[in-house]
């Protein structure tokens, strides 16, 4: 507890701090140490106005990058879905008259059973419905490369096992005209 | 609940945490003259004094995103302040506690003046006492820092803070009423 010699220069702190601080001198030099410092200076950034202001343009200028082109339908996009689009149908037309020639070879050939027709034809039903599939991804992402060499790889399935088909058929009557033409 | 100190220099204190110059001008400018009469009473020399103070508003602008509002923006100046004194007196091998760790159960004796005590004599006696005992006399009766915290600052028990103050007290009596 303080006895009132404490109490009374406790009460008048103020008597003794009379001296006065050479403050612009004083100001100079701690001025010129904290610019010496600033290269070091760590200010943690997210604190910044600027970097908040920086910050706020990067970001919408990301989603407007992202979702930009979707939300605005932008022209040189239109332009270059339609060219997709008829790349994919291009190559549909070219196999597709292929695959239908073949088939139509296979359904008229008379060495071939009606069932190994219908096992066959069955079979191009199955690559048919992956083929569907194919499309229906290509719709979601036309510019996706993997599912367009799917779809080209699906008809070129068709085509190998048509032209296989028939090279066997053909290769097997061969064989029994060679017979008979021995016999 | 734990309650956070008010402080009224906020505005300043963030803008200053952000590196701003001219907050950091206006908080030195508040607290300057304070925090340069407790280094003239610490170490004694102008110049010395001056020094300590620039190193201390040097290091608490660096250290600021420290500061938490766990006490006032003052009495966080105060302690670095205080510390960096207490540094330059030990580096300058100037003997800032002559009865270090050495405990003396002297009895407290409580100083009840009859007469009106003379500030003058006592600002002067402060100014003849020995190192030792002035360092300690201000920081309980100027600074109103207590034992726990003086025995912190000094790297002193509790009781030897508390024995050295009452000698040093007595020693300023006896010049007061010489």
């Amino acid at each position: 507890m303080m006895d009132n010699f404490e109490k009374y220069i406790h009460d008048n702190q103020d008597f003794f701090n009379t001296k006065k601080a050479d403050k612009n001198k004083m100001w100079d030099a701690i001025s010129k140490e904290l610019d010496a410092a600033e290269p070091t200076k760590v200010i943690p950034l997210w604190k910044s106005t600027g970097f908040k202001i920086a910050a706020s343009i990067i970001i919408i200028l990301g989603l407007l990058t992202i979702a930009g082109p979707v939300l605005l339908k932008s022209n040189t996009d239109t332009l270059e879905t339609s060219y997709v689009t008829k790349e994919v149908l291009d190559i549909e037309m070219h196999y597709k008259s292929i695959v239908e020639h073949q088939v139509k070879l296979v359904q008229d050939h008379p060495a071939l059973s009606t069932e190994d027709k219908k096992e066959f034809l069955s079979f191009m039903d199955d690559l048919d419905h992956e083929y569907d599939g194919l499309k229906i991804e290509m719709k979601k992402n036309l510019d996706n490369e993997r599912v367009l060499e799917a779809l080209i790889g699906n008809y070129k399935k068709r085509i190998e096992l048509i032209e296989n088909l028939l090279k066997q058929i053909n290769s097997s009557k061969k064989i029994n005209d060679d017979y008979g033409y021995t016999l | 609940m734990e309650t956070k100190i008010q402080n009224i220099h906020k505005e300043f204190i963030e803008k200053s945490k952000l590196g701003d110059r001219n907050s950091q001008y206006k908080l030195y400018e508040l607290y300057v003259d304070a925090m340069y009469n407790i280094s003239m009473r610490m170490v004694g020399v102008k110049e010395d004094a001056e020094d300590v103070v620039q190193d201390s508003f040097v290091d608490a602008f660096k250290k600021l995103h420290f500061f938490k509002y766990e006490s006032t923006f003052g009495a966080w100046l105060k302690r670095i302040v205080i510390n960096k004194s207490i540094n330059h007196l030990k580096l300058k091998r100037i003997t800032f506690s002559p009865l270090e760790n050495h405990e003396y159960n002297l009895k407290e004796e409580a100083t009840e003046f009859k007469e009106k005590i003379d500030l003058d004599k006592v600002k002067l006696g402060i100014d003849q006492l020995p190192n030792g005992y002035k360092q300690i006399i201000c920081l309980y009766l100027l600074e109103g820092y207590d034992h726990n915290e003086i025995g912190e600052i000094l790297n002193i028990s509790v009781s030897t803070s508390k024995s050295q103050y009452h000698r040093a007290k007595k020693k300023l009596i006896e010049i007061i009423k010489e």
